[in-house]
């Protein structure tokens, strides 16, 4: 019967409180990280007692990290998205549109600022289209991007015939060799930083940033504030299908080809990730740092696994079941937080 | 063989035909006297058997031909093999429908075809079992079915099945491994799957392993599942690698996921083992003929299959039996044998590389 | 209407006895020994500045809050009040403010919900129906079909919902949180009936409200909280002064609610906000106005009666279909509320929560949310200019607490309605659009509200005020318009107006 939250006590208006109510807001923020921290900290303390010769290596560090970078950005543009009160299901299909479109012959030609700019471009329109649907078409976000997600698919299949385009331009292949680390650490990695680092500026330090989490925590509110909530929300699916086109990209120069099932499931990894690092579905809040952590806390599973040779039906089941420990630690820390 | 190359419906399912298995040879046995030997070093031997077969024009043959959506490599190179191989016979004309991965678009199809009475019909069934009544449909009409690859669920929704050889494959690819790691002691080998819950998975496992069990100085450490994707074969290649620092020799599954294993072992720099491939594309073919990179051999799964089903098609339009057999009837299902090409009889087979 | 005695019914045996009831949240004492009597058939009311206690301790009467000390008695019995449920069972019932019904379900599902007529599992639809439908006609709205959903029904009927469900218990105690704050005049009569008929029957009712006339009209005692504790126990609701209850509850005496109004505010100046036959078909026949700086115009009309469309439409948040508005002589984009919030127009809207305030954020940034871009370069903030200039503001307008990072939804309603106001203080506001600006905010904060909404106007903001108590709208505005049925159909200095008068013209035409 009491639907209204019956932790907080009334407010005594008369009492200056508010110092004390954002340092523990600030704590609560802090210790959702801190949990997921130490998710990444048991993980890694099980992979360094089953397996110390391989998990403990810098390669495999590097491993997990490049395995985590191109998800990782696209998860960084579901988070702006979902903070934003929307949700990108067409993701892993503008991931693969936007390899298999870099990576034909015509494009190809051009090197890799051409593949580059095509694949940006490819998930830049394809946001845009979703973004137009969304914000001017009164499209429902969850059908617009399904339908984009059954299309671009179905676009990259046609283009590239349902086969694998191999890619034969030097400069994207060598991202991935050796000698093009940056201090050890590889072009992939720093792309994923670098929008990482980007989409935290973003998100903490800019109006865009600060529209996003109101348009997302009250879209009324936001609009009776002036806020062109149709705007934002177009830009927010534009900046989604971007981080798809640069991941394409990524993708590209890991796999060394382009293909229609590029991004597969991408969609499921990236809102999972962005919720176990403490985004919430319903918009308003999330942090970029939670859905980094989010994402690595799943590579780190996976790794595990394969280290261990665990096969693919435990896995599955596993990485369901640490979902859901994981989130529930985060509420358990939150709630104590919430209530000291 | 039953169920064996069931596929349901899904984005993976064409996938699963990714698989080839000897067809080239199967062809010639079809429809010529031809030894079917591997040994053959007549690079045009297919050209030749397709010759051989019965060769003068007959009675005309309507072949009506139905199969899932053209949106891969393998399948493509399935309505290509039908459609080359009709048109070598000006006896046959070859109806050929818009591909669909939709059952309900596909049983249209092939109601249409019947209704317009052609003589007989190839099915390649987007879900074998689901697409079972159609083909019982035309067989009560009196339509002979030749049922191609992804099999019905009852044996009276055809008159001859023909298809690849999952388990064969891996029978196949753990004999060759075996016999190159022969009189190496503690030998590693790995394995790289595909989608794990498809059943022509676990029965190229099965294969694989059983072939394993007669070399006892090969164990297998490793075996991890891709999802027939480059992108998931580069992952799950990259962990495999890291999982196990050295080893002798590994199986991959998919040719096509094949590309990002490989490039995956570019990526790590190792070369210490041989890896054989499955299905049979062109770019693998290329690498086996080159001997560049740790590739050395693959297993088939061929799209040639489609051509044989049209010269088992027209043998039944016409009434014939298969010449080099001593019926007088055609075998009511072949299935084919998963060859092992490796640089020894790379020349013969590089044609039949799909894309 | 309601029984009227100066002689408050004191049985032997109370119906519920509370003492030195004490609750406390981290940070907070929310109740300090509180007592509380509540005897059958009266209607006993609570009141108290919001922070007072008064939700925390019908909480623990509801069973949702469990006290760290005191003692409850129920009908001479000691008792724990464990959980809602057993509340419940004991006879009590609340009714929130904020109408906890499903929306999507029809009425007589809501008054059964928890408690469902069924057998082995099975729903007994048909005599939920029945039953719903008895309980409605009791309370004296057999109109509303018990099949309604419950969406569909206007805030009054909903309350009627929210009524007959707690009735559908067997009820010796109603607590009523603010009911008639959602209500217009002549619902809030029947509310009152309905009160009236529940005491007669003998059962006893906790009222709440901010508005001390409904408490002159229905109540028998009163009991006034502040700062956790009860300052004032059984007052005798008809004869103890206003300034009496007022003082109690502020803790100083309020002799003059409203500001004085200036003599002629606007005077000789350019109308800065003008309405030219602005009209929305099937809400508001067209209204021509002007609005000069430093004036403040009342809108008065019952709910339904166009004026917070109006109030909407003027800030783009509808489209009209005739006529225009100008800020400043420049005609804005229809129905745009960005073109709007360019031209300067400020809307504080009725339902702050929902429309107005991020609740989860701070008041920093709720504050500066319309004024982003006078902290940004090229979109990156300047944050410690946004957190200085949402601190000058705040105290500016003396928002309490004074810090700009406390988050809204900690403050009190008065408080969150004044960062609204700093919203579009801070924006350079000309034109400042308020609706329903007191609803939830207690006795206390609304004079400081009227202050500075007139100070506002002083500074020159042409202010256009909706608001369905009339005192405040004659007490705060310069010129009233009274709407009727969408028609303006009366224009006057609110000096020349009464609260009869007004009402007449409202209600003029209706039975």
């Amino acid at each position: 019967m009491l639907s209204k939250s019956d932790s907080l006590p009334a407010p005594a208006p008369e009492k200056p409180q508010g110092n004390g109510t954002a340092a523990r807001w600030q704590s609560y923020v802090d210790l959702r990280l801190v949990a997921l921290l130490g998710v990444l900290g048991v993980l890694a303390v099980v992979g360094a007692v089953t397996k110390p010769d391989q998990f403990l290596d810098v390669d495999n560090v590097r491993l997990i990290l490049v395995q985590s970078s191109a998800i990782g950005v696209v998860t960084i543009g579901m988070t702006l998205v979902i903070i934003g009160g929307g949700i990108d299901l067409s993701v892993g299909a503008i991931v693969a549109l936007a390899s298999v479109w870099a990576t034909t012959q015509a494009t190809q030609d051009y090197g890799l600022a051409g593949m580059l700019f095509c694949s940006v471009a490819v998930g830049v329109g394809c946001g845009l289209v979703n973004g137009v649907l969304i914000a001017f078409g009164n499209l429902v976000p969850f059908i617009a991007t399904l339908a984009m997600l059954a299309s671009a698919r179905g676009f990259a299949e046609q283009m590239s015939d349902g086969g694998t385009q191999i890619v034969e331009v030097d400069a994207v292949l060598d991202l991935m060799a050796a000698d093009s680390r940056i201090l050890g650490v590889p072009p992939l990695v720093l792309i994923f930083l670098g929008v990482a680092a980007l989409g935290w500026l973003v998100l903490n330090r800019t109006t865009f940033g600060r529209r996003t989490v109101a348009v997302g925590g009250n879209p009324e509110a936001a609009r009776l504030a002036g806020i062109d909530i149709k705007r934002q929300r177009l830009l927010l699916y534009v900046v989604s299908g971007l981080c798809c086109g640069i991941a394409a990209f990524m993708l590209i120069a890991l796999s060394g080809s382009g293909q229609n099932t590029n991004g597969n499931l991408y969609e499921l990894d990236a809102i999972a990730a962005a919720i176990i690092g403490g985004t919430l579905l319903s918009g308003g809040r999330g942090t970029i740092t939670g859905s980094v952590l989010g994402v690595l806390v799943f590579t780190t599973i996976t790794n595990l696994f394969a280290l261990n040779n665990v096969q693919s039906a435990v896995q599955d089941i596993a990485k369901g079941a640490i979902i859901v420990a994981a989130v529930l630690i985060q509420h358990q820390t939150s709630r104590k937080s919430s209530t000291q | 063989m039953k169920g064996r190359t069931h596929m349901p419906e899904s984005p993976f399912s064409r996938r699963n035909m990714l698989f080839g298995a000897a067809g080239v040879s199967a062809a010639a046995f079809l429809t010529s006297c031809t030894s079917n030997d591997d040994s053959d070093d007549d690079s045009d031997s297919q050209q030749q058997q397709a010759n051989v077969s019965e060769d003068k024009p007959g009675k005309p043959v309507t072949i009506g031909f139905a199969g899932p959506e053209a949106d891969h490599g393998w399948l493509n190179a399935i309505n290509d093999n039908a459609r080359s191989r009709a048109e070598k016979y000006e006896d046959v004309t070859l109806d050929i429908t818009e591909g669909s991965n939709d059952t309900a678009t596909q049983i249209g199809q092939v109601d249409s075809l019947i209704n317009k009475k052609v003589d007989v019909l190839v099915i390649l069934p987007a879900d074998g079992k689901a697409m079972t009544q159609a083909g019982l449909k035309a067989m009560e009409a009196g339509i002979p079915v030749v049922n191609l690859d992804r099999i019905f669920a009852n044996p009276q929704a055809y008159r001859c099945w023909i298809g690849g050889d999952n388990y064969g494959m891996g029978l196949n690819a753990g004999r060759f491994i075996g016999e190159q790691l022969k009189g190496k002691q503690n030998a590693k080998v790995v394995e790289l799957a595909g989608l794990d819950n498809l059943e022509l998975t676990q029965q190229r496992t099965k294969g694989f392993d059983d072939a394993l069990k007669n070399y006892p100085n090969i164990e297998k450490v490793a075996r991890q599942a891709a999802e027939f994707t480059v992108e998931s074969g580069q992952r799950k290649m990259s962990d495999l690698l890291q999982a196990v620092p050295e080893f002798d020799a590994m199986w991959n599954h998919d040719d096509d996921q094949g590309v990002g294993v490989k490039r995956a072992i570019d990526q790590s720099g190792r070369d210490e083992f041989i890896m054989v491939g499955g299905a049979g594309s062109k770019a693998v073919m290329d690498s086996i003929k080159a001997d560049d990179s740790v590739i050395k051999a693959t297993v088939l799964y061929p799209p040639s299959m489609a051509a044989s089903a049209i010269d088992l098609a027209r043998a039944l339009g016409q009434q014939k039996g298969v010449s080099g057999m001593a019926e007088f009837e055609i075998p009511a299902s072949i299935t084919l044998y998963s060859a092992v090409v490796s640089k020894d009889n790379i020349n013969q087979y590089l044609p039949t590389g799909f894309n | 209407m309601a029984p009227t005695s100066d002689t408050p019914p004191t049985p032997a045996t109370p119906l519920l006895t509370m003492t030195g009831i004490t609750k406390s949240f981290p940070g907070v004492r929310a109740l300090d020994g509180v007592d509380l009597d509540v005897v059958a058939g009266e209607v006993h009311c609570l009141l108290g500045q919001n922070g007072a206690g008064k939700s925390t301790l019908i909480k623990v009467l509801a069973g949702a809050h469990q006290p760290d000390e005191g003692t409850i008695v129920w009908q001479g019995q000691e008792t724990a009040l464990k959980s809602p449920v057993a509340a419940m069972r004991l006879g009590i019932s609340t009714i929130y403010q904020e109408l906890d019904l499903v929306r999507h379900v029809s009425v007589a599902e809501n008054v059964f919900l928890g408690h469902e007529r069924s057998s082995g599992g099975f729903i007994k639809a048909r005599e939920a129906h029945t039953a719903a439908q008895d309980l409605l006609g009791r309370l004296g709205h057999p109109e509303i079909s018990a099949a309604t959903i419950v969406g569909d029904l206007s805030a009054a009927g909903q309350q009627v919902v929210s009524m007959a469900r707690a009735l559908s218990h067997d009820v010796k105690l109603i607590v009523m949180d603010e009911p008639s704050a959602a209500l217009d005049p002549d619902e809030v009569d029947n509310l009152f009936r309905i009160v009236a008929d529940l005491t007669a029957q003998g059962v006893a009712v906790v009222y709440i409200s901010h508005r001390l006339e409904e408490i002159r009209r229905i109540g028998d005692r009163v009991t006034v909280l502040k700062d956790g504790r009860a300052v004032a126990r059984g007052l005798p609701a008809q004869s103890t002064s206003t300034n009496e209850i007022v003082t109690l509850m502020t803790g100083r005496n309020v002799a003059h609610v409203f500001p004085e109004r200036p003599e002629a505010p606007g005077a000789g100046k350019e109308p800065v906000l003008t309405l030219e036959g602005l009209a929305r078909q099937g809400e508001f026949a067209p209204v021509d106005l002007q609005v000069a700086p430093g004036e403040i115009v009342g809108l008065a009309g019952l709910v339904g009666s166009g004026r917070s469309e109006i109030l909407e439409t003027v800030f783009g948040a509808r489209k009209p279909t005739a006529g225009r508005v100008l800020v400043g002589g420049r005609p804005l984009r229809p129905g745009s509320v960005t073109a709007a919030v360019k031209a300067g127009i400020g809307l504080a809207p009725e339902e702050r929560k929902a429309q107005a305030l991020l609740m989860t954020e701070s008041v920093s940034r709720n504050v500066s949310i319309s004024s982003l871009p006078r902290f940004s370069t090229g979109g990156w903030l300047d944050r410690s200019g946004e957190r200085s200039a949402a601190r000058a503001a705040v105290r500016d307008l003396s928002l309490r607490p004074d810090n700009p990072d406390a988050l809204v939804r900690t403050l009190s309603g008065g408080n969150q309605q004044k960062a609204v106001l700093a919203r579009w203080l801070l924006r350079d506001c000309r034109v400042l659009l308020l609706d329903e600006p007191t609803r939830g905010v207690d006795v206390g904060a609304r004079a400081e509200l009227y202050a500075l909404i007139r100070r506002l106007a002083d500074e020159g903001v042409a202010v256009l005020l909706v608001s369905s108590e009339l005192p405040e709208v004659l007490g705060l505005a310069d010129r009233v318009l009274v709407l009727r049925e969408g028609q303006v159909v009366h224009t006057a200095p609110a000096r020349d107006l009464d609260e009869h008068r007004v009402l007449d013209l409202v209600m003029e035409g209706t039975p």
